[in-house]
């Protein structure tokens, strides 16, 4: 049993991160969110492992999404202070990492519904249409659709920003 | 001649479909053209899409060894186990301090004996037994006096050390001390004195704060931070934590205080990276559930789901100092600002 958990985590750890952190866009969160995924499925041994890890990870990454949203409203920085306000932008420094290129497919990935993300994301860190399908509670035939439209719109968008970035390029 | 539709050939190409499906479409695909055409193209698309999302990968990733996690969750199941044991202990504390506490009204500010009734007693030494009868963490606690206890005498200042209430807290109900009259009966107490368990339910603050977190006295506290800890004047004291930061600077601290409503507010004063990362994890962190007979009115009214409170920041420098509490933003916005004020004048 644990045998079968120590495999998944050393085929499917970096996937469970690079999921987690198309979600969160945080490298040391998406580690730190992994983790608990793994800790809490040896506290669990769910039956299908392989899901349940990714069905955790987006819960974790929603709830944290949901938890930055609150942040936001609620760490009221006070105007007026003598001294300048502190920038509590998380992301910013792990845009600098980025590179433009990289920017802009955040940004077109960003155009996609969420459910079309998470599909999109879910195919991409390697789980079968059976195995989406369970998890999403989309019929077997409609993660086809979905990630037929997710595709096509992602690289849509993709190559729209680009054709934006080259025309203002050479303007 | 029917084409394959755009999602099956997604669905064919991403191995979704069943044998026989598949047999069907590749069938149809050996004599269409069209299809064959449509296929090369969601072919490409989808190496495209894959491409595109490999560039969106984590700069690093340092994977623990599995025997590690294996500990966490080890470590976590006994920590669970610890903390139910503790929110028992503290739902005990808390029963002790409010009956403690309700029992020095009834008595009067002197311990002295208003209910000076009953037969009289021959001791030297009045010495009240306050029994508190609780089912469970969240129990009312129902206070009663045995009449033969409760002969309570006004202590005489010459009298040798008077001696403090004792008070006995019992999980289980039990039969209560049977009240004769004319002694001292005392009902359930209107109103119930209200039990805040989650906010004094201390090993949380363990989950909560990361890193080298040490629960101070204040004495102590005080010494370590020279004078400045951060705190609202004339709240009684829950708990200080301190974690010392980089290059020798003044530590970070927490101080939890209770108001009279029961709600606990912390106050956090540390060099703003910290106290900032301290927020966000701390809003990150699950807010967990809140065993509390004053929740419903304690919520706040903007956001009235939500358990964690608010959050006030102020910058000072390069430090921070923080009140978080489930109060409305406008009394933290007071506190905070008549915190600014005491701790700059210090």
């Amino acid at each position: 049993m644990t045998d079968e958990l120590e495999q998944l985590y050393q085929t499917t750890y970096t996937a469970v991160v690079r999921f987690l952190y198309r979600k969160v866009w945080d490298a040391e969160r998406a580690e730190d969110l992994a983790q608990e995924v793994f800790v809490r499925a040896l506290a669990h041994r769910p039956d299908k492992p392989r899901a349940w890890v990714f069905a955790v990870a987006a819960n974790l990454a929603r709830d944290e999404a949901r938890a930055a949203m609150r942040r936001k409203r609620h760490l009221t920085l006070l105007k007026g202070d003598p001294i300048a306000q502190p920038t509590v932008s998380p992301s910013a420094d792990i845009l600098v990492e980025h590179d433009e290129r990289v920017a802009s497919v955040q940004e077109a990935l960003s155009t996609l519904t969420p459910r079309d993300q998470e599909i999109l994301l879910l195919w991409d860190a390697g789980l079968s249409y059976p195995e989406i399908a369970t998890q999403t509670g989309l019929a077997m035939g409609a993660v086809g659709t979905t990630l037929a439209r997710a595709r096509r719109r992602l690289v849509e968008a993709h190559d729209r920003q680009h054709a934006k970035g080259s025309h203002a390029a050479h303007s | 001649m029917r084409h394959i539709p755009e999602d099956e050939l997604h669905a064919y190409l991403d191995q979704g479909l069943s044998r026989s499906q598949c047999v069907e479409i590749e069938s149809h695909l050996a004599a269409c053209a069209t299809c064959q055409a449509n296929r090369d193209g969601i072919a490409a698309l989808r190496d495209r899409t894959t491409a595109l999302l490999a560039k969106l990968a984590p700069p690093r990733s340092f994977p623990v060894s599995f025997e590690t996690l294996r500990r966490r969750a080890a470590m976590d199941a006994s920590v669970r186990r610890r903390r139910i044991h503790a929110a028992l202990w503290a739902a005990s504390l808390v029963a002790a301090v409010a009956a403690g506490w309700s029992a020095g009204l009834f008595m009067g500010p002197a311990g002295a004996a208003r209910i000076a009734t009953g037969p009289a007693a021959a001791r030297p030494i009045a010495r009240p037994a306050v029994v508190i009868e609780s089912t469970g963490p969240t129990a009312t606690p129902t206070l009663s006096l045995s009449s033969e206890q409760a002969t309570l005498r006004p202590v005489r200042a010459d009298s040798s050390k008077p001696r403090p209430a004792r008070v006995r807290v019992r999980p289980t109900r039990q039969a209560a001390a049977p009240a004769q009259p004319p002694a001292a009966a005392l009902q359930p107490m209107t109103p119930p004195p209200e039990l805040e368990l989650s906010s004094i339910e201390i090993p949380r603050a363990e989950g909560e704060l990361e890193g080298m977190w040490r629960t101070m006295s204040w004495d102590g506290a005080q010494a370590e931070a020279g004078a400045k800890l951060p705190h609202i004047d004339g709240l009684p004291i829950v708990q200080v934590q301190v974690q010392a930061t980089q290059q020798g600077k003044q530590p970070l601290m927490v101080v939890a205080q209770q108001l009279s409503s029961g709600e606990v507010i912390r106050t956090i004063e540390g060099p703003t990276t910290d106290v900032s990362h301290l927020l966000s994890r701390r809003a990150m962190s699950d807010p967990g559930p809140t065993v509390s007979a004053s929740d419903s009115s304690a919520a706040s009214p903007a956001t009235p789901q939500d358990p964690t409170g608010h959050t006030m920041a102020m910058q000072r420098g390069d430090r921070m100092i923080a009140i978080t509490g489930a109060l409305p933003s406008d009394s933290l916005l007071a506190m905070i600002r008549r915190l600014n004020a005491e701790m700059r004048s210090k």
